[in-house]
């Protein structure tokens, strides 16, 4: 069974006026898939990926992760969920400022009630990892946009999710820092077998990834394979 | 669980320090008012019960006065003088039990008092050994009257410590035991009461049979005073004063609601009256000082709630990476409980301090009031326990003024919560 299954899902945003978002989306995503879903502004992409997160809920059909059906959930179970299931990469990072980068990657275990000594631990060891060992005690406002993002991959990894969202990731990042953070990505996916979704307009971004997923006024279009773009090896297109 | 929340409550506190120290400051400036209040209350009434109990004793006196109504065919205006009759009807068998202690005073007769050709006025009223209770008459040397002087009719006289230092200036406790001359009789001193506390500076007891025996030979009584057993309440108080006057009015011809006909001091409903107003006293100052208290929480939960507002991000960050709504009301009831108990803390202590400078700094200042000496504050304090329970206080309601901006905090959903700025 696919790690992901959409079924006929529906989401409709009431603000005053009904605005159906996602008309019936049908989607799977097998485990250790580097996907990307590509829209326009309004496409209903962020939705999705919201969704995904179990961040937002949705009307109708059904969406199973990892064999759960994640339907009508507490806040309670849906944050275990998010927890222990789901490492989430944000455009604007989302850091809390008043935390050292060490403080910020260990957060996640913070809830999972790892003692600290632990938790300390293996932050260090994931900021390693991502080369920030020097930066481990920089709060956010002391880093560059790719310190910060790299510091918020490694709080996505550290609690070993079953996938990564990430949500226009290199949207707030020069070119060149794009670059290295969607290699980054590319290695977890190899090397690490994780299964990354990346939620981006930018068609040089979605390129990176292994397949394409199209969407368009809340229906999934086209769906690319894109195995071969490291043959390509081409920089990322801005 | 229990560190860590500590470490997060401590971190998150130490890095919005201005918003830290602002709820901080309205805590304890809020406690700090309620114990700084209610140690000067406290100090007033001390002073005030304190000077108060030098005077009430816990004795009736009855007296006649002048009627203010006319009754019986008996015009108003008309003196009224107690006599033998008045003394036998409270020493009846039905007052038995209940009225103890009957003693008598005469009208008070002006003398000169001399020794050695210094001489003072003084002002002669025959009493009973019961009379130093009542007036609650402290002796500063000697003795005063005692059942044998009465018994006897002794020429014996208490003088004040002022009549005293005025007959023997360099050395007035000699007084005792010598005879001094009152124009006609000559009295033997036996004692002499202090003055400092009392204005009655002339006022001589001698005992009430040489009284009469000298000056007033009738059967006429001026004062019948005794002490009261059986009523507690002050509405009993009061219905044994009207059951027992009624007597003596009904024998004077006085209109039983005419409060002129007798002059009747009860210092058993004088104290308990004096203990209820001290009672509203100290109630008005809680009052006072729990709104000051209420303003203080106001503060706290206004502040928790710009707090919650401002960290609506942080709290939708929180969320996403796996924090349960559980988590996010444990962290703002406990960020908001320790901020309120560590400054709830100071300024109670501040508080404390401020009583003790009130203690020694106004307390001790001495106003002289008509003659009196009375300190304006005594023992301005507040117990360790009331100003426990008042910092208690606080942290329940700060706690409770956390858990609504919590509470809301706790319910926003990730993604709106993300969302805000």
């Amino acid at each position: 069974m696919a790690l992901i299954e959409l079924k006929e899902l529906n989401k409709t945003y009431n603000n005053g006026q009904p605005l159906h978002v996602l008309k019936g989306i049908d989607l799977s995503i097998e485990r250790g898939e580097f996907v990307s879903i590509m829209g326009a502004s309004g496409s209903g992409k962020s939705t999705l990926l919201n969704i995904l997160g179990i961040l937002d809920n949705y009307d109708t059909g059904t969406y199973t992760l990892d064999g759960k059906l994640i339907k009508d959930l507490t806040e309670r179970q849906s944050a275990d969920y998010r927890n222990r299931m789901i490492g989430f990469i944000f455009q604007s990072f989302n850091l809390i400022s008043f935390k050292t980068a060490v403080e910020n990657v260990e957060l996640p275990l913070y809830y999972q009630g790892v003692p600290r000594r632990r938790r300390r631990e293996l932050a260090m060891e994931y900021l390693d990892k991502l080369g920030l060992t020097p930066w481990a005690t920089h709060f956010p406002n002391e880093m560059s946009g790719g310190q910060k993002q790299r510091v918020a991959i490694a709080r996505a990894l550290i609690t070993h999710p079953q996938i990564i969202l990430a949500d226009e990731p290199t949207g707030a990042l020069d070119s060149k820092t794009s670059v290295e953070v969607m290699q980054l990505l590319k290695q977890l996916n190899q090397e690490e077998g994780i299964t990354i979704i990346v939620v981006t307009h930018e068609s040089g971004v979605a390129n990176e990834t292994d397949k394409i997923i199209h969407i368009k006024d809340g229906i999934i279009g086209q769906i690319e394979e894109n195995i071969h773009h490291d043959a390509w090896g081409g920089p990322l297109m801005k | 669980m229990r560190i860590e929340i500590i470490h997060e409550i401590a971190s998150s506190l130490r890095n919005n320090k201005l918003r830290t120290a602002l709820t901080g400051f309205a805590v304890s400036w809020g406690i700090f008012l309620l114990i700084a209040l209610l140690g000067a209350g406290n100090g007033l009434m001390n002073s005030f019960m304190g000077n108060m109990q030098e005077y009430i004793s816990e004795s009736v006196t009855v007296e006649g006065w002048r009627t203010s109504m006319p009754y019986a065919g008996y015009k108003e205006g008309r003196d009224i003088q107690l006599d033998q009759t008045d003394l036998d009807y409270t020493q009846a068998p039905r007052w038995q039990g209940t009225i103890e202690n009957v003693s008598l005073a005469t009208a008070f007769t002006s003398a000169t008092l001399s020794l050695n050709g210094l001489s003072v006025a003084g002002s002669l009223r025959g009493v009973m050994p019961e009379y130093q209770q009542q007036e609650k008459i402290r002796m500063a040397a000697g003795r005063f009257l005692n059942p044998d002087d009465v018994r006897e009719n002794r020429k014996s006289i208490v003088v004040s410590s002022a009549q005293a230092k005025e007959l023997l200036p360099k050395n007035p406790e000699k007084l005792v035991g010598q005879w001094i001359n009152t124009g006609s009789v000559a009295f033997r001193v036996v004692g002499i009461y202090s003055t400092d506390e009392s204005n009655m500076t002339r006022l001589c007891p001698i005992p009430y049979s040489t009284y009469k025996g000298i000056y007033d030979p009738s059967d006429k009584v001026e004062a019948i005073s005794f002490t009261v057993n059986g009523p507690n309440t002050l509405e009993e108080h009061r219905a044994f004063e009207k059951n027992y006057t009624a007597g003596i009015k009904a024998r004077h011809h006085i209109a039983p609601d005419d409060n002129r006909g007798l002059w009747v001091n009860n210092g058993y409903t004088e104290n308990l009256q004096m203990h209820k107003a001290s009672r509203m006293i100290r109630t008005a100052l809680w009052i006072l000082g729990i709104l000051t208290l209420v303003s203080g929480i106001v503060g706290v939960s206004n502040i928790m709630l710009i707090t919650v507002k401002e960290r609506t991000h942080e709290f939708g960050i929180r969320k996403a990476i796996g924090a349960k709504p559980g988590a996010i009301l444990k962290l703002i009831i406990a960020e908001s409980i320790s901020i309120t108990a560590v400054f709830g803390y100071i300024g109670m202590f501040m508080g404390m301090v401020a009583c003790q400078i009130m203690d020694k700094t106004v307390a001790q200042d001495v106003v002289n009031i008509g003659g009196e000496e009375i300190r304006m504050l005594v023992n301005p304090n507040v117990g360790l326990d009331v100003a426990l329970e008042a910092t208690l206080l606080l942290i329940v309601a700060g706690t409770l003024a956390g858990a609504i901006p919590a509470w809301k905090a706790a319910r926003v959903k990730p993604i709106e919560a993300l969302r805000a700025e």
